[in-house]
């Protein structure tokens, strides 16, 4: 079985543990990744505000190359680059302007898009087509005694008519793969909530305000750790977990990591094999986890 | 949905209040069927049950906007909510109702919409006509294409779910909030608008403090989509006049993204921090980066697309 793979720009750089890790989780499952053809930048949530046709075409642009590879699911770890590519295929769909607007922008290019390919997330994948009971036969290393608080983020669960996997305001993926690692799934009031990494390209003093309260919410609750399902709330919540804690004199941490990385670790990897940070692996050694 | 008539016994805890006892949970039990909706559930109970119970509602049709709430922890409008179909979507019979977040608490499900009101108002929230329209003397145009495209944002019926779900208007007081956004937006992209570079001041720094979360899209009982509105009044950044260190820094970042997706087909996040940043704030995340431990990470060099003349030919709209 295999997917057409899109790790999307954050997933190639500064968030790179979260494509390594995801990898060998699926490696492990015997599933296989073909990563887009040439793929290009989703628009990093950014870009349909200032090109919204070249937006649309751009999204379609490696839906069309997921197509020509065959393929119907085009699966992502970044909730953003999720979003860009179902944002724009839900327009291209139900408004007829932009629909105009957008094929004569890919008229004389190689693109062409038949409706065919969706956008998915990882999760979804794992949770509805790989099945809970195929991850756990593969579980080396239960995380038992493990808190973990359970994060959505936005860009996966908004708007439900867009996303459509999962109720928006009553989700349980996360917390369905965090039990299957064995750890203990922590729900959080603030798990829904942005975690504020679109504000950091215009007003980060709010923005880091928005990845504080989530941490704090999570850390109220006595979880150990967080878990993620974005690779651009992992640039928020976990490379800039130490400029976080400096801006609000925080004494404690609340390391976040990407939710392939506690599965790889449930898989018997070891921290350093999937990336993970400095405060985390301190954390899982404090707990017995490894 | 079945139009069979369903029948069932549920159990509605409300989240009361008054100002002398505070906040307390009230349980009431109530058979509803197929077609009931909570405005109606509400209305037996306070009919039937408990007088005191407090709530607004008037059309029962989602066109007044009285009666926003929180059923089940889901920001909806009571009206347009049948009770069976939250049944079936929770799977339980008990259900649980709320004031919407935010506004403060005024009695029962009763909130204070003073702020909202206040900041619909601050973004003049009717049509600005021409002088000559006025006097008669000229016609006021509007092309289909207009009309369609700010009809969406004329839609909204001031029911405030919007701005009790989003997280920038909680912690940001600068931010006018999705609704006035939405509204704002209708009347500055009007071709019929005459003060269109007053709204640019009123909209334009606020419209950079929204974060994307697509809480405002989630919950609008009519589609307006806010955040789509404060999307496309960030595009009147080009041509704007004044501009506050928000949109610099929000105009310098979009620009970023988009030349590096022109160059290269990818972001390259070292690029887009420079120009967002410029070297000192670039510098100073970094040090946070190395302390995480995350700082190899930061000089990967990115593949860039091979086909970059399509990417360029379609960004440039040739």
């Amino acid at each position: 079985m295999s997917y057409a793979y899109y790790p999307g720009c954050a997933s190639h750089g500064l968030s790179k543990d979260v494509d390594i890790a995801t990898r060998k989780v699926f490696e492990t499952l015997g599933l296989k990744l073909e990563e887009v053809k040439d793929w290009n930048c989703c628009g990093g949530g950014f870009l349909d505000e200032y090109d919204e046709i070249g937006h649309i075409a751009l999204n379609l642009r490696n839906l069309s190359t997921v197509e020509k590879m065959g393929h119907t699911k085009m699966v992502t770890p970044c909730s953003v680059c999720l979003h860009s590519h179902r944002l724009a295929t839900f327009k291209y769909k139900e408004n007829k302007e932009l629909r105009k607007e957008a094929e004569k922008r890919m008229k004389g290019t190689s693109i062409s898009y038949q409706g065919k390919a969706t956008a998915e997330h990882i999760v979804w994948v794992l949770v509805r087509d790989v099945g809970i009971e195929k991850i756990k036969e593969r579980v080396k290393r239960p995380l038992s005694g493990l808190k973990v608080a359970s994060y959505y983020g936005c860009q996966m669960l908004r708007p439900e008519e867009i996303m459509g996997f999962e109720p928006a305001f009553k989700p349980h993926s996360m917390e369905d793969l965090i039990a299957a690692t064995g750890a203990t799934p922590v729900p959080f009031p603030m798990n829904k909530a942005c975690c504020g990494f679109p504000l950091m390209g215009s007003n980060p003093k709010v923005g880091i305000k928005l990845a504080f309260n989530v941490l704090k919410s999570a850390k109220d609750q006595q979880a150990d750790i967080l878990v993620h399902p974005c690779s651009l709330c992992h640039l928020q919540l976990d490379s800039l977990q130490t400029r976080i804690m400096s801006e609000f004199n925080v004494n404690w941490t609340m390391p976040a990591i990407y939710i392939t990385q506690l599965l790889g670790l449930a898989f018997g990897f070891s921290p350093e094999e999937l990336g993970i940070g400095k405060y985390a692996t301190e954390i899982l050694k404090s707990k017995g986890v490894i | 949905m079945s139009l069979q008539n369903e029948e069932a016994e549920v159990i509605i805890k409300v989240k009361r209040f008054s100002p002398e006892k505070g906040n307390w949970w009230q349980e009431y039990k109530l058979k509803v069927d197929r077609f009931t909706q909570f405005t109606e559930a509400l209305r037996r109970i306070k009919t039937e049950q408990d007088p005191t119970l407090a709530y607004r509602a008037a059309c029962h049709m989602a066109v007044c906007g009285s009666c926003g709430m929180k059923i089940n922890g889901e920001p909806r409008l009571a009206c347009k909510t049948l009770v069976l179909d939250m049944v079936k979507k929770y799977e339980s019979n008990v259900i649980t109702i709320e004031p919407m977040d935010y506004f403060r608490p005024i009695k029962d499900l009763i909130v204070d919409l003073d702020d909202f009101y206040q900041k619909m108002y601050k973004v003049k929230p009717r049509l600005y006509p021409n002088e000559q329209v006025l006097k008669g003397e000229a016609e006021h145009r509007l092309k289909p294409e207009d009309q369609r495209m700010l009809w969406k944002f004329a839609q909204c019926i001031w029911c405030g779910l919007c701005v009790s779900s989003c997280p920038s208007v909680r912690n940001d007081p600068e931010f006018l909030g999705p609704a006035a956004h939405a509204k704002g937006f209708r009347f500055l992209a009007d071709p019929r608008d005459t003060i269109t570079e007053e709204r640019e001041k009123i909209l334009l720094d606020s419209a950079w403090r929204c974060t994307y979360c697509y809480m405002c899209y989630n919950v609008c009982p009519r589609d307006v989509e806010p955040v789509t509105a404060i999307k496309k009044t960030r595009a009147y950044t080009k041509i704007a006049k004044v501009k506050t260190p928000v949109i610099e820094t929000g105009e310098k970042h979009t620009e970023a993204v988009f030349n590096s997706i022109f160059e290269s087909g990818k972001i390259e996040e070292a690029k887009v921090y420079l120009s967002t940043y410029g070297l000192i704030g670039s510098l100073r995340d970094m040090i946070f980066l190395l302390q995480s431990g995350k700082l190899k990470y930061a000089l990967v060099k990115e593949k860039p697309v091979e086909n970059i003349t399509e990417v360029r030919r379609i960004l440039r709209g040739e």
